[in-house]
């Protein structure tokens, strides 16, 4: 039959049937694929034009084709239709109908053909069913999809978009006030996303906080890549949303406990080396003592050491005492805040070491004019002011009586307290990673204990709060509390 | 051939922890004379001041350090030290004496030349006749 092999193999490929037409006299010849793709056998039909007309081709195509078909046999007119079919259940099969030139592919023939190839509907119902699974995976799953048309100037939201979001299913999303849809702090990072995405193609997926119709921030994947066009340019973005907004609301508050036990964890090990080292110093002389006392033979010697056993047991009394302290700021700080007034906690602190004021002639200065009440736990308040002026008496300048400002102020949504001193100060280059250590002294003085400034810095830091310390020797001191 | 050491030195904030070295040197008769001082800062203007009028009899032959003191520590006293004891014209034994076992003090001491050797409190009687055996002979 035909000749060609090349031809052959591609309309074997094309999995379609045809006709060859001859001439003299004129005949169709059906090809085996034409019989087969409607189910028929050889001998079930007859393979002529007029058979064809009145009994396979459905009515409403019978006239087009007739004339089209005739055209081609006797004017050589190629042509392209729709056909529908009758196939051997009784069903109408749709068939695209083209002639040689006609096709897609360069076929070369020399004889006439009519091809019929196969519409298969299949795909289609394929579509359907895809797009009940896309309804339900985004429905299961919180995904939205949408897409911004950078031709049109629109952007297009699906079903589920809306829903996440809270807008009504007949809801038109704006394009030009889209950074409404996400929260305030998320804006901008909103932008750049949409601006690289849109001028250089760079997909994103990342974690973003988005505002719903009802004002609600609640936390979304989103994910989107450019679209382009045939000429290589981006025409579009298109993406999805997932609501993600319990798992990364467990996420966040699980980072917070991670960050509250390490925080907790680093206390603890400051702590333990604190301790360590404390009561270390405490044993290690008991140790030396009690060597002492063996190796001397001299009763009466021996029982003058035993009386250093009393030093050494009422040192390590202190120690653990100040143990005790450290211990009871982090269980104390679970304990209520309430409304404290600035004026009352330091009237309190005053009256309490009123002698150790007037004995050294200190002046004190208070503002609380700006910031008069915090909400804080008091015990600590009357700490924190008792150590700050306490401190900055026991270490006054020499030649000058101490002048204490206090003073109260809030900056931004913080509250701070501020306290300066006219002491001899402390050398930063030296001693500013040393300043609230414990046990930790910058002068010659007889009482200094370094138990203070760590006390105070530990009590500001268990109520998350910060302490800052800035100091020029022979000038003074300032401490910084951000509460 | 062995001498006694004529002067050893002993920098440290501990009271209680000075006073029973002093014992037990007296007691051992380990040397003749011991001198204290109270932290870094101390220690190191002694130093200063011998630079001025070398006198070898007042450079002791040993220094016991301790790490944590107020006012200047023990590393600081190091810096310093280190920078002035060639000046000195004397060997003299440097020994880090402190209660801290945090392994981070430990390999920073024995990372400095200075440093002969660290020791963590308590010692014991027999650490120091070991170490001032040890200079005799």
């Amino acid at each position: 039959m035909l000749q060609n092999e090349l031809f052959n193999n591609v309309i074997q490929d094309f999995n379609a049937g045809y006709w060859e037409l001859y001439d003299g006299p004129e005949r169709e010849v059906w090809s085996e694929k034409f019989y087969d793709s409607l189910g028929y056998t050889k001998n079930e039909l007859e393979p002529k034009i007029d058979y064809f007309l009145e009994h396979l081709i459905h009515q409403e195509d019978v006239e087009l084709f007739r004339d089209n078909f005739f055209s081609y046999r006797r004017n050589a007119i190629n042509f392209k239709q729709h056909i529908k079919i009758l196939d051997k259940k009784g069903n109408y099969k749709l068939f695209r109908c083209a002639t040689n030139d006609e096709l897609p592919v360069n076929i070369k023939s020399k004889i006439s053909l009519v091809f019929f190839i196969e519409i298969k509907l299949e795909p289609e119902q394929d579509i359907t069913k895809d797009n009940f699974y896309y309804k339900e995976t985004a429905q299961m799953t919180a995904t939205g999809s949408w897409y911004v048309d950078f031709q049109e100037r629109k952007s297009f939201w699906d079903f589920e978009t809306r829903r996440i979001l809270e807008y009504a299913d007949d809801y038109i999303p704006s394009l030009k006030d889209s950074a409404n849809y996400y929260a305030e702090d998320s804006r901008q990072q909103a932008a750049d996303l949409f601006f690289n995405c849109a001028m250089v193609g760079t997909p994103f997926n990342t974690e973003i906080k988005m505002v719903t119709a009802n004002k609600r921030e609640f936390w979304v994947r989103a994910i989107g890549k450019p679209v382009y066009n045939e000429n290589k340019e981006i025409i579009g973005i298109r993406g999805v949303f997932q609501d993600i907004d319990e798992i990364k609301k467990k996420e966040l508050s699980l980072q917070k406990s991670i960050d509250i036990i390490a925080s907790q964890n680093s206390r603890l090990f400051n702590f333990a080396h604190i301790v360590s080292h404390n009561l270390r110093s405490h044993t290690s002389n008991l140790s030396l003592l009690v060597q002492l006392i063996e190796d001397i033979d001299d009763p009466k010697e021996k029982i003058g050491l035993v009386k250093e056993i009393k030093q050494i047991s009422y040192s390590l009394n202190t120690t653990i005492e100040h143990l005790n302290e450290i211990v009871a700021i982090h269980t104390n700080k679970d304990q209520e805040k309430k409304p404290v007034k600035f004026q009352d906690a330091f009237n309190l602190v005053a009256s309490g070491i009123g002698q150790m004021i007037s004995m050294s002639k200190t002046k004190i200065k208070t503002d609380f004019k700006e910031l008069n009440t915090i909400n804080y736990i008091p015990a600590y308040l009357e700490s924190i002011l008792l150590n700050l002026i306490t401190n900055a008496i026991k270490y006054k300048h020499e030649n000058r009586d101490p002048v204490i400002k206090i003073k109260s102020y809030s900056k931004g949504s913080k509250a701070y307290l501020k306290v300066t001193d006219n002491g001899r100060g402390i050398d930063m280059k030296l001693f500013k990673d040393k300043i609230f250590g414990m046990y930790k002294t910058f002068h010659y003085n007889k009482d200094a204990v370094g138990i203070g400034l760590f006390l105070t810095k530990n009590q500001v830091e268990s109520l998350d709060g910060k302490i800052t310390v800035e100091s020029e020797v022979d000038k003074g001191t300032t401490f910084i509390i951000e509460f | 051939m062995s001498h006694k050491i004529g002067l050893a030195c002993i920098i440290d904030d501990d009271n209680m922890y000075v006073n029973l070295v002093k014992r037990i040197v007296e007691a051992k008769n380990l040397c003749n004379n011991l001198m204290v001082f109270q932290n870094g800062k101390d220690a190191l203007n002694y130093f200063e001041a011998i630079l001025t009028n070398l006198n070898k009899k007042t450079i002791p032959e040993i220094i016991f350090l301790d790490l944590n003191m107020p006012v200047m520590d023990g590393w600081e006293f190091l810096d310093n030290f280190t920078k002035i004891k060639n000046k000195l014209g004397k060997t003299i034994t440097l020994y880090i004496v402190s209660s801290s076992i945090n392994p981070v003090d430990i390999e920073r001491a024995k990372s400095i030349n200075t440093v002969k050797d660290y020791l963590i409190k308590p010692v014991t009687i027999e650490d120091l006749e070991a170490i001032f055996l040890k200079k005799t002979l």
